[in-house]
């Protein structure tokens, strides 16, 4: 599990730093060689796109995401299992709800292709799939497992 | 309203989700399916939204740049040189510690685009520095660490005024632009309260760093705090578009940290893409929430129907700003800055604009608000976050705060009716507004 984990931050990494190569291509192309290029802008946004969604599937834990911890981590151990379950079973609902509807959006997408690379948007656009499959996944492993123990110095994590 | 309708239901998972610990992206995704579930829409919309939003805005790209820039200026040497700058400009000023604190504050917000960033790179060592030998108490210096940690979203580069510009459709570069007198202002005022402070309690002077190391440690610093410079100049010429200047700035960064300094070394750079990948992940996430759940409150047509509401009140653009300020105040105090920001202003914006309210000075003044919040108990992220690092309990940090929190208000209230003093920056610009 540790080295799934490991691997899946090395390619958190390595699509960030795919962002910030393709933006230095990008730059130098246009000011150094008078020659703007388009295909740096849709790999720098494809890079985004699955960084966010793989990282949420697979990088971050639950306290590293935004969220509200101040009632949701008090309590005694069996209270906050029950809080992590309902949370947990609801998101199981709603997500497994619209995945059939997301499933066929996505693979609806494959008559498009990216305007510069060519890749097919079906493609480009799984990780939802993937990301949306995780959530339940981790969910389910949370009602099976309870609560993970809380990290002594978790701290509420945010964009600001 | 009515509370069976599924707006309201949604809304009311939403808000449940987030209070059971989910997070507030999944959240708001969650949220978002049942409403189109109950109005009998395709649920393949939250897809849509989410994924086409996400692929198609360059302009959050700038978003882990930015943080990828700040993390590389907080590791290694580049802090202890810009501390060493500012202790020799402001440490022999009433309150010399403290002060340095203010304009470290000041000098790194120009770097990084996040208050919580800065308080969690530049926190501990300034309360390590400031209580060592009992020059302050950690109460105040932690209160301290705290409140000029607001400045760093106010001043350019910032997070927050990215979210705003994705939402609201206004340039960020003239967003950024009208954050620099704002953000100034603050530091001023902090410092000056800092001065009176310092009177009063007696707070230690640092010795004076003679004048004939002042060209040394200027040098050290020079190229870190030629960063701001590159940026601002990026931002004010319109050479590159703000994302690109992210860019810029980071390659900046990377090209000082690794090449002048030699302070950050593979292991390093690999430590710095992960810890911004991850703080971009779980921003990312929650915009990629709020952009599912803004398509939800825009099929019910919310902002034009509180429009209308507040335009039946006969309000004057100065009643509404205030009743914003009041409204974004409480609102912080329980919700989340980014999520205010993502879901709560592009409803109050087209009510802002048929005042007549320009949507720069908007903005900037509610950012100013939301992170004024995050010093405000009892939702103030920053508090928790300094009782964390510097082990003080939140009653001492709440007290030993008030004083910066009445000047922050005050210059809030300024920068509320005052537009000219946003706007005169990006006029110089070229701003039409």
């Amino acid at each position: 599990m540790t080295r799934l984990h490991r691997f899946a931050e090395g390619v958190a990494a390595l699509l960030l730093a795919v962002i910030f190569i393709a933006f230095m291509v990008q730059i130098v192309m246009r000011y150094l060689f008078n020659w703007p290029v388009g295909w740096t802008t849709e790999l720098s946004l494809a890079a985004w796109l699955w960084l966010v969604l793989w990282g949420a599937a697979f990088v971050l834990k639950d306290d590293e995401e935004i969220r509200i911890d101040t009632f949701a981590d008090g309590g005694s151990p069996r209270r906050r299992r029950l809080v992590q379950a309902v949370g947990a079973v609801s998101l199981i609902v709603l997500f497994g709800m619209s995945l059939p509807a997301s499933w066929s959006y996505v693979t609806f997408m494959k008559v498009e292709k990216s305007s510069y690379l060519g890749v097919r948007m079906d493609v480009m656009y799984s990780i939802y799939i993937v990301f949306a499959v995780a959530v339940i996944g981790r969910c389910l492993r949370q009602l099976v497992r309870g609560p993970a123990p809380r990290a002594a110095d978790a701290s509420s994590a945010s964009a600001l | 309203m009515n509370f069976t309708s599924p707006f309201s239901l949604a809304l009311g998972v939403i808000i449940g989700l987030s209070l059971l610990g989910v997070p507030l992206g999944h959240a708001m995704i969650g949220g978002s399916v049942l409403y189109l579930y109950l109005k009998g829409m395709d649920m393949g919309a939250a897809a849509e939204q989410l994924l086409n939003g996400t692929y198609s805005s360059f302009l959050l790209l700038a978003i882990p740049l930015f943080i990828l820039a700040a993390t590389i200026m907080s590791t290694g040497s580049i802090m202890d040189r810009l501390l060493r700058f500012c202790n020799a400009v402001v440490g022999r000023f009433p309150g010399g510690l403290a002060q340095v604190n203010v304009l470290q504050s000041v000098v790194f917000a120009s770097m990084s685009g996040s208050a919580l960033a800065d308080a969690a790179g530049s926190g501990k060592l300034m309360q390590t520095m400031m209580t060592r030998d009992g020059k302050y108490t950690p109460g105040f210096a932690a209160a301290l660490s705290a409140v000029s940690s607001v400045i760093g979203p106010i001043l350019p580069p910032s997070i927050p005024l990215v979210l705003y510009a994705l939402v609201s459709g206004t340039s960020i570069g003239y967003l950024f632009i009208a954050g620099v007198l704002p953000g100034l202002l603050l530091g001023a005022v902090q410092m000056a309260l800092i001065w009176w402070l310092a009177k009063r309690r007696g707070f230690p002077v640092e010795p004076r760093v003679p004048l004939r190391d002042m060209p040394r440690i200027t040098r050290e610093a020079f190229p870190a705090l030629l960063l701001p410079v590159i940026l601002l100049g990026c931002l004010y010429s319109g050479i590159t578009t703000p994302t690109e200047a992210a860019g810029v700035a980071a390659a900046y960064a990377l090209l000082i940290a690794a090449g002048l300094y030699r302070s950050l070394r593979w292991p390093d750079l690999y430590d710095a893409l992960l810890s911004s990948a991850k703080m971009s992940i779980s921003i990312g996430m929650l915009i990629a929430g709020a952009l599912v759940f803004n398509y939800v409150i825009t099929s019910e047509n919310i902002p034009a129907t509180l429009r209308g509401m507040l335009q039946g009140l006969q309000l004057s653009p100065m009643m509404f700003l205030l009743l914003v300020n009041v409204i974004l105040l409480v609102l912080g105090a329980f919700l989340e800055g980014s999520t205010i920001i993502l879901i709560i202003l592009p409803v109050l914006l087209p009510t802002a604009v048929a005042l007549g309210i320009d949507p720069v000075h908007f903005g900037v003044m509610a950012v100013l608000n939301i992170m004024i919040g995050l010093v405000t108990p009892p939702y103030g992220l920053l508090l928790f976050m300094m009782m964390k690092i510097a082990n003080v309990s939140l009653a001492v940090l709440v007290r030993e705060s008030i004083p910066f929190l009445l000047v922050m208000i005050a210059a809030l209230a300024m920068v509320t009716v005052w537009p000219d003093f946003v706007l005169a920056l990006p006029r110089l610009a070229g701003y039409k507004g």
